[in-house]
């Protein structure tokens, strides 16, 4: 299943956020905040906050990642939230934003094995 | 309020008669004739229909057969929805039995999951339950459980065995308020009602 290559924008920490007009937050579109953070030996991110579009799909975050951290064709990149599950590759970010959520942010494991199998 | 063990039961237990159709366009020595399945709602279709792809090797030669994949009505059916998910989705108005078409070529990759293997199948229904489990009890339940118990599980499904579902029931505390949540979670919060 292939989406877009486009990739996920950085946070901009150092500049205040535009204020959200009200269309906006109705907007399916918007971007949600992801945080991501390594397991075990797999490689740290440089840059761990990402604004993701909504409808971008758990697979196609992991290809983004796999290709930041230059991993190899054939080395797998296992996704979590919670620390526990793997959510469907074909899940979308943005509803697992507002299940798994909190402070404003969806925090994913991501690992090169299985890690909560 | 209602005990909703019959709730239970009924969904556990639930099947759903359908009917396999090779895809025309598929190379066949002779004519394939349909098979009829009985599919339980809490399952999956890759899962259960070892039968199916066996039925229809029988007619074709070994080169025309790739991935097998289903379709009703020109939707491809992702096999790691609940069975019964796809029905209510897809066929619930329509006569019985469910019309699905069986494929072995052209595996529409933007649409379907590839399915390997039955470890992968367990793998997902074993991530499907944690989060269900992680949404509605904050994964206590499944946390609570032992990795054997975790394997029950999973032998239960493979077997479509009978004395699982009151092993859910007995470890199942209050409802849920997030029905939106949950409504849109349904395919992995099947088991847990």
């Amino acid at each position: 299943m292939s989406d877009s290559a486009e990739s996920p924008t950085e946070t901009q920490k150092e500049e205040p956020q535009p204020p959200a007009d009200d269309s906006a937050a109705n907007d399916e579109k918007k971007k949600i905040d992801v945080l991501l953070k390594a397991v075990g030996d797999t490689p740290i991110m440089k840059t761990k906050k990402w604004a993701v579009d909504r409808g971008r799909t758990v697979q196609s975050l992991a290809q983004f990642i796999s290709r930041f951290l230059k991993l190899d064709g054939n080395e797998q990149l296992f996704i979590y939230v919670n620390q526990s599950f793997a959510p469907s590759p074909d899940q979308e970010v943005g509803v697992l934003f507002d299940c798994f959520g909190s402070d404003g942010k969806l925090v994913l494991h991501y690992c090169k094995s299985q890690a909560w199998g | 309020m209602a005990d909703d063990k019959d709730v239970l039961r009924d969904v556990w237990f639930g099947r759903i008669p359908a009917c396999f159709t090779l895809n025309q366009d598929e190379v066949t020595e002779r004519e394939a004739e349909p098979y009829y399945l009985l599919l339980p709602r809490v399952s999956y279709l890759t899962l259960v229909t070892d039968k199916v792809k066996k039925h229809f090797l029988k007619v074709m030669r070994a080169e025309d057969v790739e991935e097998m994949w289903f379709e009703y009505e020109g939707t491809p059916l992702k096999w790691h929805y609940p069975i019964g998910v796809l029905f209510d989705l897809h066929a619930s108005n329509n006569v019985l039995p469910w019309s699905i078409t069986v494929h072995f070529k052209n595996f529409p990759d933007h649409d379907l999951l590839h399915c390997p293997s039955n470890s992968v199948i367990e793998a997902h229904f074993m991530s499907s339950i944690k989060e269900a489990d992680a949404l509605k009890h904050k994964s206590q339940v499944v946390n609570d459980m032992q990795k054997k118990d975790h394997k029950q599980l999973w032998m239960g499904l493979q077997n479509g065995e009978t004395h699982t579902p009151p092993i859910l029931k007995e470890r199942r505390p209050q409802t849920c308020n997030n029905d939106h949540h949950v409504t849109r979670m349904g395919k992995c919060a099947f088991v847990f009602m």
